[in-house]
C-alpha cells in the first residue's frame, strides 16, 4: 500500500492537474446531505466497532441458556437474546467489529496487491498482456468459490474469508489502477520527470500513484460495501467466523432456522449488514462525485 | 418494525400459519409454489435426498426412507425396536452352535415386475452385499458369513464362521434388502439411480434427484410384516418430495401441499400440537443419539480427569431446553434405556452435572487456572479442538458446551465443516474431539460400531484401543444366549462409563406430523426412518 501511504507527501508536492486533490474535498462532500449523513454514519459504525468492549453491556461469549431467544424488550435485554441467551446488543457490536475488520482487511490487502499489479502493467508494457490475462482468469471466479476452496484447504475462519475476498478484489483494483495509470503516464510532466533521470519506483510513487488515488479511493469505499456483503454470505454458509465469535453473517445464519419463531435473532444482524453496506455504498458514490473534476460545478 | 420484533413465542403458532404461507407463496421455486397434494397420492416431505437408492451401497437415512418401501428384508422389526418379526421369511431356525440360520420363505412373493421371488434371490442379494467388488460400506453388518445357500425355492441357509448374535437385528435393516439380479446387471452402476426392482410394498416409478421420487403400489404385495394391521399398502402412490428448508416444509404441511413428514424443526413442535387438524405422533423407542467423543490418545484428552470433568461440566438439561426446545431427552448413559441390552448399573454410575465437582477434580489433579482462566498442567493448556458437521443443532449444542467448559477453565475450539468436506475431515487425526449423531439398533450394534480397536480411525474416531473392550465386544457378538450377550456388552458399558471417552449429549426424539386427510400414521424409526413400510397409512380424500 506504499502508494496510499505517501498521500500526504504527494499532496504537498504541486503535481500536474489531471485529477487534483485539493483541500476542498471534505467540504464538497459535506455539502450533499446524503453524503454528510453517510459519512457521519460510517464514522459512528466504525466507532461502535472500535469501542465494542467498552460499549457492550455483557461478555460476548458468556451464554445464559435460561434466556435463550428472549424477545426484544425483555428486562435487561432491550434487543433480546440469541439462541445461547447472549445479549443481542453485545453480539451485534462484536459482530460489527468482526465484519468491519474482515471488510477493511480484504480491501486493504486485495487493493494493495491489485494496485501493484495495475502499476506494473501500466508501467512495464511487456508485462501488461500477461498480467491482465491472469487478472481476467481471476475475475472469472466468483468470490464465493474462492471462499469454498480456501475454507476447504485451510479450514473455515475469518482469515480464510479475508484471503478469499482479497484475491477476489485484486483483479478489480488492478484494472482500475492500470487504466488510470495509463492516462496519467501519457501526460507531458511524466516525460519531463523521466527526462530528469528519475527512477521507476520514484516516478510511480511521486507522480503516477498520487494522481490515481481518487479512483482507487472511490473503488475501495464501494468495494468495502460489496466485500462485507460477500463476507457475510461466506460466514452465512459457515465458511467464516467460527463459534463463539460473533460475525453478522454468521449470526444471521444461526438465527435463520428460527426466523418465524424468534425473528429478531436473524433480522437484527441483517438490518445491521444492510445499514453498513448502504452507508459505505452511499459514501463511495458521494466520494466519487466529490472527487470527480468533471462533475465539479 | 417493533411490533414485528416483539412477536414472541406464544404467537409463534399464529405466525407459522400466516407469515410462512405468505412467504412460501413468494418463493419462485417450484417446490413451494407446487399444487395441492394430488388425490390418491401420499406426499411425504423429506429434508434431504440420498445419492443413490442401492441398499448395498449407501448408509444414508434418506436412502432408507425409500428403500424400506421399495424392498423387503428376511425379517422385520417390531415397534419396540427389540423384537424380530417375520418378513420375507415366515419362520427361521438357529442351530445349537449359533452358526447356521435356516429361513423358510413366504409363498407367492413377487418382484415389482411380476417375477416370482425365490431363495436364489436371497442368495444373490446377500452375496452382492458382502462381495468386496460391491464395496458396501456396511458389509460388516452381514456378520462373518461362510456361505448363504438355497436349499430349495423357499429355504435359505445362512451359515456363519462363528456365532453372530446381532444377525437377525442386522437382517432387518435396509442394507439386507432384496434386489433383483437381472435389474442390477442391466443397470450396472445406475442401479438405484435409474431404476429398481424389489419386493417391497411400493415400486420405483421415477426419481428427480433433490426434488421428488415417485413410487407406485406393488399390486401383488400382501406379505407385509405382522406389526401392521394391513398386509398390503392402502395408498396407490407415494411421492417423496424434498424440501430442505424447515420453515417451508412446515408451511407445506399446513397448507396441504404435503401430507406427512418426520423432519419437523423442534422449535415448531409445540406450535404444531396446537393446530387442530394436524396430528402429531411420537415413537418413544427411538435410538438416535448425539454425543461428543474424545481422541483418548492425544495430549490433554489422554487425561481421564479432563474427560471426567468435561462430563460433569456440561449442563445437558439446559442444552435440551434451549437448543432442542425440550423435544430431546438428556442422554445420561451410553445407551438408550429402551434399547436392547442397556445396562442400568453402568448408567447409574455416569458422572452427574456438577461444575463445582468438576473444578475441584481438576484442582486436585494439578490443573491450575492460568492467567487467562484456562487451566494448565506441566506447561500444557487445557485446550482442545473439536470438529463436527456444520448444522443448526451442532452449532447450538457446541457453543453451549463451549461456554460450560469455559466456566471450569477448559477451552474448546470449535471447527464445524460443511457436510461436503466434513466426513473427510472427521477421518483425520487433526482434531482432539468431535460431535456426531447416529442411529443404532441395540447396545451391541452401537458399541461394536464405535469401540473395537480394528475400527480406527473411523468410525472409532476416539482411537479407543483396549484389548478388554475388544474381547467383550467379540463375546457379545458371538454369544449364543441373550443373557450372555447382555452381560458382555453390559461390561463394555461399565468400562466406558468409568473411562469417559464420550459425553453422551442428547437423544433425538422421533415425531411425525400428518395432515387432515391422512390416517394410520405411526412412526417406527428403524435406522431413523419413520414410515418404515407405511402399510396402515390411508388417505381419506
Amino acid at each position: 500500500m506504499s502508494g496510499v501511504n505517501s498521500t500526504a507527501a504527494a499532496a504537498a508536492t504541486p503535481v500536474a492537474p489531471s485529477v487534483p486533490r485539493q483541500p476542498g474535498t471534505l467540504k464538497r462532500l459535506l455539502r450533499e446531505p446524503v453524503a454528510a449523513i453517510s459519512l457521519v454514519l460510517a464514522v459512528l459504525l466504525v466507532l461502535a466497532a472500535v469501542l465494542a468492549p467498552l460499549l457492550a453491556p455483557t461478555d460476548p461469549f458468556d451464554n445464559n441458556l435460561s434466556t435463550a431467544m428472549a424477545v426484544p424488550g425483555t428486562p435487561g435485554l432491550p434487543l433480546g437474546a440469541d439462541g445461547q441467551g447472549r445479549d443481542m446488543i453485545t453480539r451485534m457490536l462484536y459482530g460489527l467489529r468482526a465484519t468491519l475488520v474482515m471488510g477493511a482487511a480484504s480491501v486493504l490487502l486485495g487493493g494493495a496487491a491489485g494496485a501493484l499489479v495495475g502499476f506494473a502493467a501500466a508501467f512495464y508494457r511487456r508485462l501488461d498482456g500477461l498480467l491482465m490475462r491472469v487478472m481476467d482468469v481471476l475475475l472469472s471466479f466468483p468470490a464465493i468459490l474462492f471462499g469454498l476452496a480456501i475454507a476447504a484447504i485451510f479450514g473455515p475462519g475469518i482469515p480464510a474469508v479475508i484471503l478469499a475476498l482479497s484475491i477476489a478484489t485484486v483483479p478489480l483494483m488492478a484494472r482500475i489502477v492500470r487504466g488510470s495509470a495509463l492516462v496519467v503516464m501519457r501526460q507531458d510532466y511524466i516525460e519531463a520527470a523521466r527526462a530528469t533521470g528519475m527512477s521507476d519506483a520514484r516516478l510511480i510513487l511521486r507522480h503516477v500513484a498520487p494522481n490515481c488515488l481518487s479512483p482507487m479511493f472511490v473503488f475501495a469505499t464501494l468495494r468495502f460495501g460489496q466485500v462485507i456483503l460477500l463476507g457475510s454470505a461466506l460466514s452465512f454458509l459457515g465458511l467464516g467466523a467460527q463459534p463463539p465469535v460473533a460475525e453478522l453473517g454468521a449470526m444471521a445464519a444461526e438465527g435463520r432456522t428460527f426466523l418465524f419463531f424468534a425473528p429478531h435473532v436473524a433480522v437484527l444482524p441483517c438490518v445491521l449488514i444492510f445499514v453498513v453496506v448502504l452507508t459505505f455504498n452511499l459514501l463511495g458514490d458521494a466520494l466519487r462525485d466529490a472527487l470527480d473534476p468533471r462533475l465539479r460545478v | 418494525m417493533s411490533g414485528f420484533l416483539k412477536t414472541g413465542r406464544r404467537r409463534a403458532a399464529a405466525l407459522l400459519g400466516g407469515t410462512m404461507l405468505s412467504l412460501a407463496g413468494l418463493l419462485p421455486a417450484g417446490q413451494a409454489a407446487a399444487q395441492m397434494a394430488p388425490k390418491g397420492t401420499l406426499v411425504v416431505l423429506r429434508e434431504i435426498d440420498a445419492d443413490r437408492y442401492d441398499p448395498h451401497r449407501t448408509t444414508a437415512t434418506a436412502a432408507g426412507e425409500a428403500l424400506f418401501l421399495l424392498t423387503d428384508t428376511l425379517v422385520s422389526m417390531d415397534w419396540d425396536q427389540k423384537t424380530i418379526r417375520p418378513g420375507l421369511a415366515e419362520s427361521w431356525k438357529v442351530s445349537e452352535d449359533g452358526k447356521l440360520y435356516t429361513f423358510k420363505l413366504k409363498q407367492g412373493v413377487k418382484f415389482c415386475d411380476g417375477k416370482p421371488f425365490t431363495a436364489k434371490d436371497v442368495v444373490y442379494s446377500i452375496n452382492r452385499w458382502i462381495d468386496p467388488a460391491t464395496r458396501s460400506p456396511v458389509k460388516w453388518r452381514a456378520g462373518p458369513v461362510k456361505e448363504v445357500r438355497a436349499v430349495d425355492d423357499h429355504t435359505v441357509e445362512y451359515e456363519l464362521k462363528e456365532p453372530y448374535s446381532e444377525l437377525l437385528l442386522q437382517l432387518a435393516q435396509y442394507f439386507a434388502g432384496m434386489v433383483d439380479q437381472a435389474t442390477v446387471e442391466k443397470l450396472g452402476d445406475n442401479f438405484g439411480v435409474q431404476g429398481f426392482n424389489g419386493v417391497g410394498p411400493y415400486c420405483w416409478a421415477s426419481w428427480t434427484p433433490r426434488q421428488e421420487m415417485v413410487l407406485t403400489k406393488n399390486p401383488a404385495y400382501n406379505w407385509g410384516p405382522p406389526i401392521y394391521k394391513n398386509p398390503s399398502p392402502q395408498v396407490d402412490r407415494i411421492s417423496l418430495r424434498v424440501i430442505p428448508e424447515a420453515n417451508t416444509r412446515l408451511a407445506a404441511i399446513q397448507s396441504g401441499q404435503g401430507d406427512v413428514t418426520q423432519w419437523i424443526p423442534y422449535f415448531a413442535l409445540d406450535g404444531l400440537k396446537r393446530i387442530p387438524n394436524l396430528k402429531l405422533v411420537q415413537q418413544p423407542n427411538y435410538f438416535y443419539d448425539n454425543f461428543m467423543g474424545f481422541k483418548v490418545d492425544k495430549p490433554v484428552m489422554n487425561d481421564p480427569v479432563i474427560r471426567e470433568a468435561i462430563n460433569m461440566a456440561v449442563d445437558k438439561a439446559a442444552i435440551n431446553k434451549a437448543v432442542w426446545f425440550n423435544a430431546g431427552q438428556v442422554a445420561d448413559s451410553y445407551i438408550n434405556p429402551n434399547a436392547l441390552d442397556y445396562s442400568a448399573k453402568a448408567a447409574s454410575e455416569m458422572p452427574e452435572y456438577s461444575p463445582d465437582k468438576a473444578r475441584k477434580l481438576l484442582d486436585d489433579a494439578g490443573w491450575k487456572p492460568g492467567s487467562d482462566g484456562i487451566r494448565e498442567k506441566d506447561g500444557q493448556r487445557a485446550s482442545f479442538l473439536l470438529y463436527g458437521i456444520q448444522q443448526t443443532y451442532n452449532n447450538g449444542m457446541m457453543q453451549a458446551v463451549q461456554a460450560d467448559l469455559r466456566r471450569i477453565g477448559i477451552e474448546m475450539r470449535i471447527q464445524l465443516w460443511d457436510a461436503t468436506v466434513a466426513w473427510g475431515k472427521l477421518a483425520t487425526q487433526e482434531f482432539d474431539a468431535f460431535v456426531m449423531s447416529y442411529p443404532y439398533a441395540s447396545a451391541t450394534d452401537a458399541l461394536s460400531l464405535y469401540f473395537p480397536s480394528g475400527n480406527r480411525p473411523t468410525p472409532n474416531r476416539m482411537n479407543w484401543s483396549n484389548p478388554e473392550t475388544d474381547r467383550l465386544i467379540s463375546d457379545a457378538k458371538t454369544a449364543l444366549e441373550p443373557a450372555a450377550r447382555a452381560e458382555a456388552i453390559g461390561k463394555v458399558q461399565q468400562q466406558l462409563t468409568e473411562s469417559y471417552p464420550w459425553v453422551p449429549l442428547i437423544r433425538q426424539p422421533l415425531w411425525v406430523v400428518s395432515g387432515p386427510r391422512v390416517e394410520g400414521v405411526r412412526p417406527h424409526g428403524i435406522y431413523g426412518v419413520a414410515l418404515y413400510k407405511g402399510l396402515d397409512i390411508r388417505l381419506t380424500r
